[in-house]
């Protein structure tokens, strides 16, 4: 665990580094190999840079709609530096929303666009498990094995590591120079990856400290993993029976 | 005629690869529905009931130390109410910039039962500096000196400023590493320990 890389007076946070490398890697890669899907590696940084630009704007200004007492007191914190003053999922969807108005601008299809982005998700996916062993989230639940670690004052599975080596065994399968992959219809490859992930997920979340349960003590994000699964399943299915040749 | 056979043998070969993959994936559906049911949390497993760690959920450390006017002060009195956590030193620059937001919600929410200790890390920091510091700012709320540095240790402590939000529970809610926090993120967590206290 390493939340925080102090240099000289500069104390660096750990976990966000990692994710913020992860974001710059999996571009990069999904860059390099964005001609498979006949596009261009600027369009792929376009679409993403313009993704994150209006999801940031958006999660402060959705913060600030949530809670506008906060910055009644000192309008100037709107512009603050603080990542605890965005609102995540305000976020996440209108970047979403805005990226998919781009490609749709450039009438690009988003089956194209989603395999061209796959191995950015795959290598994001990687750097979001090694944030959880820097700062610690994500824990196991307790247990006497050979390979627990001590954490949160107590022996626990290392959920963090799993997750580590399972986004690592996708990203390999999915390495996007494979040649099995070159077959695949438009779509598949997108949601090969969404399949695993879920599988992956639906495995590993029975070893984690701090699921979120429902009734009956079933894992939340089980059966979310599970629904995912199952609506990818089905969709991989008629992509492969209704299409023509890829 | 033989391409009736061929379209024949290829109309075969695909019904065989959809009843394969039909049945692939029926298979690894139920076996999820298994695994789910398998694997049912038990209360042992996610609770952190009575466990002690500086991490949110968990039970903030425990702690006796000497304020400005050598009054000690321990943090498992406090149960009750809502206490803000921040650890601090007066050479550490966002630990400065961020003290007068900490004032200004101190101020803001004394009256509804918050609680903010600015526990200074005298251990790496001089305690006169200190308390000029505090003095000159006109900081209200009580100033710790973890002279030992034993606070620092029970928490952790990586980066400076780091601050903790604790219910009234005595559970941590939140920790922010780094600063300067904003007045408004402070107001926002605050707001939310003081609607769990008085829902």
């Amino acid at each position: 665990m390493m939340p925080v890389l102090q240099i000289g007076p500069i104390a660096l946070p750990m976990p966000a580094l990692i994710v913020i490398l992860g974001i710059w890697l999996g571009l990069a890669l999904a860059e390099r190999f964005a001609a498979r899907n006949r596009l261009t590696g600027d369009y792929i940084f376009n679409l993403a840079l313009t993704g994150l630009v209006a999801g940031l704007v958006a999660a402060r200004l959705g913060y600030v709609l949530r809670y506008p007492y906060a910055f009644s007191e000192n309008y100037l914190d709107v512009f603050s530096r603080n990542l605890g003053l965005f609102d995540t999922q305000t976020g996440f969807v209108v970047g979403l929303i805005v990226s998919a108005i781009y490609a749709q601008r450039k009438q690009i299809s988003l089956k194209a666009t989603l395999d061209a982005l796959t191995p950015a998700f795959a290598v994001f996916s990687i750097a979001l498990s090694l944030s959880h062993i820097a700062s610690g989230d994500a824990y196991g639940s307790p247990a006497t094995l050979p390979w627990s670690i001590q954490l949160w004052g107590a022996q626990r599975h290392p959920s963090q590591i799993y997750e580590t080596l399972a986004g690592i065994a996708i990203l390999g399968y999915l390495w996007p120079s494979h040649k099995h992959l070159a077959t695949l219809k438009p779509g598949e490859y997108f949601l090969k990856f969404v399949i695993m992930n879920s599988a992956a997920r639906l495995f590993l979340e029975a070893f984690r400290g701090d699921s979120a349960v429902t009734l009956g003590g079933y894992r939340a994000a089980q059966i979310i993993s599970w629904l995912i699964l199952a609506v990818c399943l089905y969709a991989i299915k008629r992509l492969r029976t209704t299409q023509g040749p890829p | 005629m033989p391409c009736y056979i061929d379209d024949h043998q290829s109309l075969e070969a695909t019904l065989r690869y959809n009843i394969h993959s039909n049945i692939t994936a029926i298979f690894i559906l139920i076996a999820g529905v298994g695994w789910i049911w398998l694997s049912k949390a038990f209360p042992d497993d996610l609770s952190v009931d009575g466990k002690i760690a500086p991490r949110a959920g968990f039970l903030a450390p425990d702690f006796s130390l000497l304020d400005r006017d050598s009054n000690q002060i321990t943090l498992s009195e406090l149960r009750g109410r809502p206490v803000i956590i921040n650890l601090w030193a007066s050479w550490c620059i966002p630990c400065r910039e961020e003290m007068p937001a900490l004032e200004q919600v101190h101020q803001a929410y004394k009256d509804q039962g918050l609680i903010v200790l600015a526990v200074n890390a005298t251990n790496q920091d001089n305690q006169q500096a200190a308390i000029r510091f505090s003095n000159n700012l006109g900081l209200t709320f009580p100033i710790l000196f973890d002279t030992q540095g034993s606070v620092s240790q029970a928490y952790r402590l990586q980066s400076l400023p780091t601050t903790y939000f604790v219910d009234q529970n005595g559970i941590i809610q939140e920790v922010v590493v780094g600063g300067p926090m904003a007045e408004a993120l402070l107001r926002v967590r605050v707001e939310a320990l003081l609607e769990d206290a008085h829902p």
